[in-house]
């Protein structure tokens, strides 16, 4: 199956701090693969370099089978970063109605996926409500619906469920397994250990390293644990001992 | 056309946010009118004390009828011919009076008018002109020029000005006003002969051209880059600092274009804002506008490429709003300072002039000064215009590498 994201070996050090060591990761096409680690352990470097926005200093890198940076890769990935990252002043479709833009996409197309996806996350009554009137979830959500506005094959979501009420992040995760299905992969990164085990994959990673890597279930027979909480810090235990 | 998108994009966001719209709209109106307002070139109000102890008679000696006295009040119509809105004139007896309130400060200056003044300003007269025929009770006489004077030691008295020169803007203002009202004292047709001056001075430009002509362009480009500097760079690191910075460049839109559509969105707000502060100082204040205004604005138009890219490289440094706030300060104030819009660089020390040829807004400067005032065409400011075609080239190519850059610090 073809991947989506390919990393091999990848290596970054920031002022001698070592920050990716050496990180290995594959996401499948189609697949929903959730990286999880403590802050600080190399998730949002690791989406940098994936998004093209830094370079490794070492390892290789390829999305949707192109090297990055490609122009190529841009239009059809999709990201949602941890900031609202969206303009306070404007209503939330004129949000959408800009970024949908910049993808080269025709008007109406934008509004009638727009409102699609408005529906989806129960905003469709808010559209022409100015961002700065919004609650920090529906921001959250109004977040989500741009970096998915272009139709990505490939989406990144950092942290996409933080300040989301628990029944709408139900919602979310039912319709990010529905995406899998239409073929296009999903790169999820969170705290939420609990959301992990309704990935495909799970990647955990500590100290710019992937300290472990396979199916929910997989993982905690490995790790002996009970819960996710556990097997992590079990995993990481392990990692520790065994010197690389 | 994704250059545009984000122009348009600029434009929404300004149109929906009442602040920057203020800032948009108002700000260049607000430095203009106060500029305006305060920046006057000719002195108002001024307190002068007079003395006058003139007894108005002139002795003049005549070629038919020997000496004669006649009664020219001199005194009385040169205060008379002071400007009254130059002057507030306060009259005094006491020449000593005069002088001590000079010195406390309580008036600019005194004029003290002795008590022969009408019959010394006669004899310089005619001293100067020779001969001349006058009326003298309904009779036309020649005026003869008075004889050396016999007594040394008692020469006539000439008027005298006590000036508090503290003020050097002032007291710069003052001579000239009063030497004016000494002109057509006596002959109408002749302006030089009293004066202190006998040279004849030829303008190059007709009208008189005031400080506040001669300041007003230089104050259109320091508003203009104020402004730009400001409201590009603060967007810039906004955008930076929400996020949507990461979101525009992670699409498929190259720097350039980005780069490239903040430029044009912030261009046209440049020239509206330009046109605001020609039309208002033009209406408003009278002034001076000899020149063609496509050149003022395409000088402005070229010289705001350059701010527009000043101000992306300012939002690559400046990790936050209050930073940018710093940076614009710094780079601002000097260049303010060497560019010529107060005072002319040749006045600066020999050492400094270099960096203010260096210095893009004094060319902006001296090529609105030229347009303006002199009422040059395109052909005459190509100089001007090439240093700021060359400032605004490189700062376009500097401000799309830092673009790039952004993209990895975001």
């Amino acid at each position: 199956m073809e991947k989506s994201v390919e990393a091999e070996g990848l290596s970054k050090k920031f002022n001698g701090f070592t920050v990716l060591d050496e990180m290995n990761l594959s996401v499948e096409q189609g697949q929903l693969y959730a990286l999880i680690g403590p802050s600080g352990s190399g998730k949002t470097t690791f989406l940098r370099i994936l998004c093209g926005f830094i370079r490794p200093d070492a390892g290789n890198i390829q999305v949707l089978g192109w090297r990055i940076p490609n122009f190529r890769v841009q239009s059809q990935l999709g990201y949602m970063p941890q900031e609202t990252a969206l303009y306070p002043d404007l209503t939330i479709m004129q949000n959408l109605e800009f970024f949908g833009e910049l993808y080269d996409l025709p008007h109406d197309q934008v509004r009638e996926r727009a409102e699609a996806l408005l529906q989806l996350v129960q905003l469709e009554n808010f559209k022409n409500q100015s961002i700065a009137a919004l609650s920090g979830g529906m921001k959250r959500r109004v977040s989500l619906v741009v970096s998915m506005i272009h139709k990505p094959r490939l989406i990144v979501l950092d942290e996409p469920t933080v300040g989301i009420d628990p029944r709408l992040r139900v919602a979310l995760w039912q319709y990010f397994r529905e995406l899998t299905q239409q073929n296009i992969s999903l790169l999820v990164t969170t705290h939420h250990m609990d959301e992990a085990t309704r990935c495909h994959k799970i990647g955990l990673l500590s100290q710019g390293k992937l300290i472990a890597e396979g199916a929910p279930d997989e993982l905690l027979k490995e790790s002996g644990a009970d819960s996710f909480d556990e097997a992590f810090t079990a995993l990481e235990d392990r990692a520790k001992e065994v010197p690389a | 056309m994704k250059s545009w998108s984000i122009s348009k994009n600029v434009f929404r966001r300004i149109r929906r946010d009442p602040r920057t719209l203020i800032l948009v709209v108002l700000t260049p109106l607000f430095f203009i009118l106060l500029y305006g307002i305060s920046f006057s070139s000719t002195p108002k109000g001024l307190k002068l004390i007079v003395v006058n102890q003139d007894t108005g008679q002139a002795s003049i000696r005549t070629e038919q009828v020997g000496r004669v006295n006649v009664p020219l009040n001199l005194g009385k119509k040169l205060i008379e011919n002071l400007d009254h809105d130059v002057f507030t004139i306060v009259v005094r007896d006491d020449p000593d009076e005069a002088r001590r309130e000079v010195e406390m400060g309580e008036a600019w200056g005194a004029l003290l008018l002795p008590p022969y003044f009408s019959n010394f300003l006669v004899s310089e007269a005619l001293r100067r002109s020779g001969p001349r025929e006058i009326d003298y009770n309904g009779q036309t006489i020649n005026a003869l020029p008075p004889l050396p004077p016999v007594n040394e030691n008692n020469p006539p008295q000439p008027p005298t000005l006590i000036l508090d020169n503290s003020n050097p803007v002032i007291a710069a203002g003052v001579y000239p006003a009063i030497s004016k009202a000494f002109t057509g004292l006596i002959y109408e047709d002749e302006s030089t002969l009293i004066d202190s001056s006998l040279m004849a001075i030829q303008p190059v430009y007709e009208k008189p051209i005031t400080a506040l002509d001669y300041t007003a362009p230089g104050v259109i480009g320091f508003a203009i880059t104020l402004i730009s500097i400001m409201l590009t760079s603060i967007s810039i690191v906004r955008e930076r600092t929400s996020g949507t910075l990461t979101r525009l460049l992670i699409a498929p839109v190259r720097a350039w274009e980005v780069s490239v559509g903040y430029m044009l969105a912030f261009l046209l707000i440049a020239l509206f804002q330009a046109a605001e502060l020609l039309l208002t100082s033009f209406y408003l204040f009278g002034i001076r506008f000899n020149g063609n205004p496509i050149w003022v604005f395409l000088i402005i138009l070229i010289f705001s490429i350059g701010l527009q890219g000043v101000a992306t490289l300012i939002s690559t440094l400046a990790k936050n709003e209050f930073q940018a706030m710093q940076f614009i300060l710094v780079i601002l104030i000097p260049s303010i300072m060497l560019s010529g819009v107060f005072w002319p660089v040749e006045t600066m020390p020999s050492s400094i002039q270099p960096i203010a040829w260096l210095n893009p807004l004094t060319h902006a400067n001296a090529a609105l000064r030229n347009v303006m005032l002199r009422g040059w065409d395109l052909s005459r400011i190509i100089p001007e215009l090439s240093v700021l075609i060359g400032f605004a080239i490189l700062m376009l190519i500097l401000s799309i590498q830092s673009m790039k850059r952004q993209a990895d610090t975001v």
